[in-house]
This record gives structure tokens, C-alpha cells and sequence, in this order.
């Protein structure tokens, strides 16, 4: 097949606004793990779940179809904090009922029931709209603008930026705020950090509050940019999402946002000069190939030294 | 644990998928009446009935359960013995699966009163229960399963693992092999399309139907733009599309079914310029959840249903009347298979127990007089089962959706 530049660059969007949605989904995995080394597999589905909130907020507006003028604002602001705000409680309250429990026992139990975590949220949801895909109302005007011969999408546009912003507010927050610090102490040495007047309780629960707010941004945003939601959604994309964490190296911020547009992008090309149905196996391959030669990701993990 | 990340990774999907293929509970109530005169009689029934699969699932079942209430109203076998059936569901979290099916085969084994079944409705789960049905001497009827390799050649040889000479499954549609040629006759001759992109589901039924269609289409003289396949719950078929626009075809075909993707890709096809070209497919998405999940862009699709629209035929009139005033809705596209996959069944039952002086009759004996069907009168016409168990008379719909809703536009008889 002869390389088309063109073809090349629309495929370079498609990959970036794949990548924008699990580099979302990836900063809650990484932060998590950063905190507590704990992999939260319910992750993935508290994404779902934030489409669903999401859906449940626009039913309740009223918004079936595309929304303009002023009311578009209101409308994108209410669904999209209503469900960062649910889905973060969610997060919470997993947490709390779960994982504080078992904070101090073997690693292997935690892991075991964030799966266990994922698979109540799973059938929750199932019970809760059907096995079924459900339409997700568009929402969003959706001008196409062309560059060159490249045509780019309006919600394209919406995802990645959006995945940008949030990534480096959030580095904002965890470097340069009194409670970041909290979070970066806690993560360091769970035990000096509370003689030091930390809290820890609240430090970890605020980083699932967070974590999860954003899997929460991340499902409005995919919903809206497939224009449908389903129950299972959350198990490819939290693998993928995590698989991202992992290249770019885990707790590292930057790094799952790398991680995140590389693997979106590594299955676009895939599928463009290979086939669709090897997308998979060549994300996969690059994982162990990576992790051969930089057993922690891309940008190296961002944990603290413990002594 | 830093180390342990990537084995950890394996771990939890190895953990994940193996518990998504553990397939749920079933119950049955067995009555072992084996000998005795009279008792009750039960036809096995295993369908997808929940999740995206049951908006043509449930519908087939209700017809095999219509056609078990009609027999015992009409006095079964001398009013001797009760008719009964076992509905069991073979979708897992929503979907058919496999070893769901596998496992309500064995139920159905397990209980001496499922003398037959109906079912399954799906190709890859039939792969998994011929197996057993064939090693049991259990027959089955399936009202839809139309891949080509359950009943033909060395495939459907290396099904028959017990006994390689003795036929245990048979079918009332049409298979792949004609659905698939026809389809590609639909798009040369009647569509005029000259260029189309090939994709399907890596499934026993997608893969195989969409293997016909391509090949078919080439000798037809079409130009297949190129095929691909999709993998299990995949959501994002952009990058794949706008590959395929590149190519600008004509139309893009679909082999396999809604659930495992047929409304999606369709709807996604809008976000990239391809809302206009026509979209082809066969029976698997030809349930109404397709344009559910398709939405708008639904319009300007064509699939066919391995089976006469029983709605437009006369033979069916008092089926479907039936149907309508027993569960109080239209009936599904395999309604009517079913239905008469039931009644052939329910024939072959009475004759084997006035053979075994009208006691209850054997699986053996109640397989011998299935195999040998021949003109039988259904609401789908006259059926027979031809040596591989294959229906004699093949007849496919053509359906066009237009204004949200599916239309049929044509009923194509094939030779058999």
C-alpha cells in the first residue's frame, strides 16, 4: 500500500482522540497506585459509570439531541461536574467499604477485590440500563474544521484538549498545593506522614475522590464523543487505560498521559497499515517490549525513594 | 511489587476473562418416566433470551413454546402425554457464549424427559453443543444458525466426534454458503455496486458468511477494496473507517451480528463521511436493536433473514394471528423457524410412540423420524431435511431499512 500523508495525519487525529479518552482513564489508575501501590480495577468501570451519570444528568435536562446558544454552557457544565462529583463519591465510597480495610494486608488481597469491585459495578450497571448499548445524545455541535485535506472534529478537538487541561491541573495540584503535598507525603512513608500531622484517611480518600472525578469527566466525554454507552465498556478501556499507566511508567502523571496518546495511536496505525484485528496484539507487544528494556515505563515511576 | 506490575496485569485479565466464560446456573426438573406409558415429554429450548441478543431471541422462543401449547390443546399423542419444554438461556452478561450453550446441552441430556431440542441460534455456540448432542443421540432443530461448516464437509465431520455416520443437528434456514451468494447477487445485480470494503466479527458465523460474500462478489466481477476483521468488544471502529473511506467504496458489507458490533460500526460510519453508503449485511442484523444501536444513520442499510418473511406469507397467516393474540406482539424474524423446528419435533415425538406402542419413546427412535422429514406443511412452507440435515427448500427475505424501520423488498426462493 503506498503512504498517503494525508490518510496519515486523519489517522494521527483519530489515535489522539482514542488516546485522549484512556489517558482520562489513566490518570486515576496511576494516581491511585502512586498513593497506596494498590491496582484499582473498578477503575475502569467507575469510567462507565461516569457515562451513565452522565446520561441520567441529560435525561433529567431534558437534552435529547444537540444543544446551542448560552444553554450549551450550562448544559456541558451541569452534566459534566454532576457527574465527576457522583462518580468521585463512588470512588469514595468504594474505598471506604473496600479497600481501608485491607490497607495493611498482603497486596494480593486489595487486587482481588478491586476485581471483585468491578465486577459489582459491572452487573450494577448492567441491572441498572440493560446488556444492551445505549444512544448517548450528541450534545455538542459538531463543526468540522479542515486542515489541509485533514478533517478534524469539533468533539475530537474537545477530547484531547480536555485530557491536556485536566493532566496539568492536576500536576498543578499535586506539586504546588498544601494538599498535594499531603498526598506526595503520604504516598513517600504512609507512617511519618501521619506523625507528621497528616491525615491519611482523608489524603487517600481525596486521591480516589479525585482520581475518580476524572474517570467521571472521561466518560461525559466519551459518550459524547461515540454517541453510545454500554455496561461493558469499562473493561477494555480500564485495561487499555491501565496498560497506558504502565508505559509511561505508573504514578507518574505525565506519564500515563503519554501513555495514553501512544497506545491510542499505536492502535489507529495498526489498523491503518496492518489490520484492525492485530490492534491489540501490537499495544500488548510494545508493552513487554518497553517494559523489557524500562521495567518501570516510559518516564520511569514517580514514586518517592523509600528507604 | 514494583517488579510484578506486567504479571500482574496478566494475572487480572487471565482472572477476567476466564470468569467471563463461566457460564451461569441452570436449573431442571427432572422426570424420569423412561418406559412407562404416558408422562410428560419435554422439548429442550436453548436460546439467547437475555441482553442484546434477546430482542430475536426471545421472539424465537416464544414460537417453539406456541407450537408445544398448540399440541397439547390439540390432545398430544391421544392425550396420553403432557408436552412440555425447557427454556434455558445460552447469553452470558448479555451475549451468547459458547460454553453457556455447552452446558444447558448437558442439562438437557441429563433429563430423560428432553427427548429433543430447538436451538441454537447462534453458529459458534452450535460448534460447541453438536459435540454432545451427537455423542447423547439427542436431535436438535436450529430455527437460525445459517455458517455452513455445522453440516457440511470435513468441518462438520469433526463435529460429529462420537458417532462420525450418525447426524444429531439439522436446520430449518438457509445456510451461508447461499445467504452469502445471494447477498453478493443483491449487491452486483441489484444495488449495481462495483466496489465494497469487507469487514466481519472473527466468528464462526460473521467470518464464514463474510468468506462467501467475498468470494462470491469477486466472481460476480467486484473488486473487494480489502477485508478486515474486528476483535471481541471493540467500541472505536473510527481509525478502521476512515481507512476504509480512503477507498472510497460503494458500499461496506458486515458479516456478523449487532451484538458483536454491526450497529455500532454503522452508526461510527456517520463521524466519518460514510452516513450515505449503503451498509450490507445478513441475518445478524436483522433484529430491531440494530437500528437502536445504529440510530439515524441506520437508513440506507440491507441485511437479509435466512427465512421467508413469515408476515408476507399465506402459509402463515394463522401462525402469525396466533402468535400475535398468545404474546401480544409482531413476530421476530425466526419466530416461524422455530415454530416449526417445534413442530417437526412434536410430530416425530407422537409417531415414535405409536411405533413403540404408545409408550414413551426413545431418543433414538424420536431422531430416526426427524431425519426422515420430508414435505412437511409449516408455516414456512414444505420442509424437508436433506442427508447433511439441511432444509430442502431455502428461501431468504431482503429487508432495506428506510425512515428508522425495516422494510422487506424482496423474498428470494433458492434452489437447494
Amino acid at each position: 500500500m503506498h503512504f498517503d500523508p494525508v490518510l496519515f495525519a486523519q489517522q494521527l487525529v483519530n489515535g489522539l482522540s482514542l488516546g485522549g479518552i484512556y489517558a482520562l482513564i489513566a490518570l486515576g489508575y496511576t494516581m491511585v497506585y502512586g498513593i497506596i501501590e494498590l491496582i484499582n480495577f473498578a477503575h475502569g468501570d467507575v469510567y462507565t459509570l461516569g457515562t451513565f451519570f452522565s446520561l441520567a444528568i441529560l435525561t433529567l435536562l431534558g437534552v435529547t439531541g444537540v444543544v446551542t446558544g448560552p444553554m450549551l454552557i450550562v448544559v456541558v457544565a451541569v452534566t459534566i461536574f454532576g457527574a465527576m462529583i457522583l462518580c468521585g463519591l463512588t470512588g469514595v465510597i468504594i474505598e471506604r467499604l473496600a479497600y481501608r480495610r485491607l490497607r495493611n494486608a498482603p497486596k494480593l488481597a486489595p487486587l482481588i477485590t478491586a476485581i471483585g469491585m468491578s465486577f459489582i459495578l459491572e452487573n450494577l450497571m448492567l441491572y441498572w440500563k440493560g446488556p444492551s448499548p445505549i444512544p448517548f445524545p450528541a450534545v455538542i455541535p459538531n463543526p468540522e474544521f479542515t486542515l489541509g485535506a485533514v478533517t478534524i472534529q469539533a468533539k475530537q478537538v474537545m477530547v484531547i484538549l480536555l485530557a491536556i487541561v485536566l493532566m496539568v491541573v492536576l500536576q498543578a495540584f499535586v506539586y504546588n498545593t498544601k494538599l498535594g503535598k499531603a498526598m506526595r507525603a503520604t504516598a513517600q512513608d504512609k507512617d511519618a506522614a501521619q506523625l507528621m500531622g497528616i491525615d491519611i484517611n482523608t489524603t487517600i480518600a481525596l486521591t480516589f475522590l479525585i482520581g475518580s472525578a476524572l474517570a467521571g469527566a472521561a466518560g461525559f466525554v466519551s459518550g459524547v464523543y461515540y454517541g453510545s454507552t454500554w455496561f461493558f465498556n469499562g473493561f477494555g478501556a480500564g485495561l487499555k487505560a491501565f496498560t497506558a499507566a504502565v508505559l509511561g511508567g505508573i504514578g507518574n502523571l505525565a506519564g500515563a498521559m503519554l501513555g495514553g496518546f501512544l497506545i491510542g495511536l499505536i492502535e489507529a496505525m495498526t489498523t491503518q497499515f496492518i489490520g484492525d484485528q492485530w490492534s491489540n496484539v501490537v499495544v500488548f507487544s510494545v508493552l513487554v517490549i518497553v517494559l523489557i528494556f524500562r521495567p518501570s515505563g516510559l518516564l520511569g515511576e514517580a514514586l518517592p525513594n523509600k528507604v | 511489587m514494583r517488579l510484578s506490575v506486567p504479571q500482574a496485569i496478566l494475572a487480572v485479565a487471565l482472572a477476567a476473562s476466564l470468569s467471563a466464560c463461566t457460564s451461569s446456573g441452570s436449573s431442571s426438573s427432572s422426570s424420569a418416566s423412561s418406559g412407562a406409558s404416558g408422562g410428560t415429554i419435554k422439548i429442550g429450548v436453548d436460546l439467547p433470551v437475555s441482553g442484546a441478543d434477546a430482542s430475536i431471541g426471545l421472539p424465537t422462543q416464544n414460537g417453539a413454546v406456541l407450537a408445544v401449547e398448540e399440541a397439547n390443546q390439540n390432545g398430544f399423542a391421544g392425550g396420553k402425554f403432557k408436552l412440555d419444554t425447557s427454556l434455558l438461556d445460552d447469553a452470558v452478561q448479555g451475549k451468547h457464549d459458547p460454553a453457556a450453550g455447552a452446558q444447558n446441552v448437558k442439562t438437557f441430556i441429563s433429563d430423560s424427559a428432553v427427548l429433543a431440542m430447538v436451538g441454537p441460534f447462534n453458529s459458534n455456540v452450535a460448534k460447541s453443543e453438536i459435540p454432545l448432542t451427537n455423542d447423547a443421540g439427542l436431535a436438535q432443530i436450529s430455527p437460525s444458525n445459517t455458517n455452513d461448516g455445522l453440516t457440511i464437509g470435513e468441518d462438520a465431520k469433526k463435529l460429529r466426534t462420537a458417532h462420525p455416520d450418525v447426524n444429531s443437528y439439522f436446520r430449518v434456514c438457509t445456510r451461508d454458503a447461499k445467504q452469502g451468494a445471494a447477498l453478493a447477487q443483491v449487491a452486483s445485480d441489484r444495488l449495481k455496486l462495483k466496489k465494497i470494503f469487507v469487514i466481519d466479527d472473527n466468528e464462526t458465523y460473521g467470518k464464514g458468511l463474510a468468506d462467501v460474500f467475498d468470494a462470491s462478489f469477486r466472481q460476480l466481477g467486484g473488486t473487494v477494496l480489502g477485508h478486515e476483521h474486528i476483535t471481541a468488544n471493540q467500541v472505536d471502529f473510527k481509525a478502521l473507517l476512515t481507512k476504509i473511506k480512503a477507498q472510497n467504496p460503494d458500499a461496506v458489507f458486515f458479516g456478523g451480528n449487532t451484538s458483536t458490533g454491526g450497529g455500532l460500526i454503522r452508526r461510527q460510519m456517520a463521524d466519518v463521511g460514510l452516513g450515505k453508503t449503503p451498509f450490507l449485511g445478513g441475518d445478524g442484523i436483522s433484529d430491531d436493536e440494530f437500528e437502536k444501536q445504529a440510530g439515524d444513520s441506520a437508513n440506507g442499510s440491507y441485511m437479509t433473514v435466512a427465512s421467508p418473511d413469515a408476515t408476507k406469507l399465506p402459509s402463515a397467516k394463522s401462525f402469525v394471528d396466533a402468535y400475535k393474540a398468545r404474546f401480544k406482539s409482531d413476530v421476530g424474524p425466526y419466530s416461524a423457524n422455530a415454530y416449526t423446528a417445534a413442530k417437526i419435533e412434536i410430530a416425530a415425538f407422537e409417531k415414535a410412540i405409536a411405533d413403540n406402542g404408545g409408550k414413551m419413546p426413545t431418543r433414538g427412535d424420536v431422531l430416526k423420524y426427524i431425519a426422515a422429514t420430508k414435505e412437511f406443511e409449516s408455516p414456512i412452507g414444505k420442509v424437508g431435511f436433506d442427508a447433511n440435515g439441511d432444509t430442502t427448500s431455502p428461501v431468504l427475505s431482503l429487508l432495506n431499512v428506510r425512515g428508522g424501520k425495516k422494510v422487506v423488498i424482496d423474498v428470494i426462493q433458492l434452489k437447494s
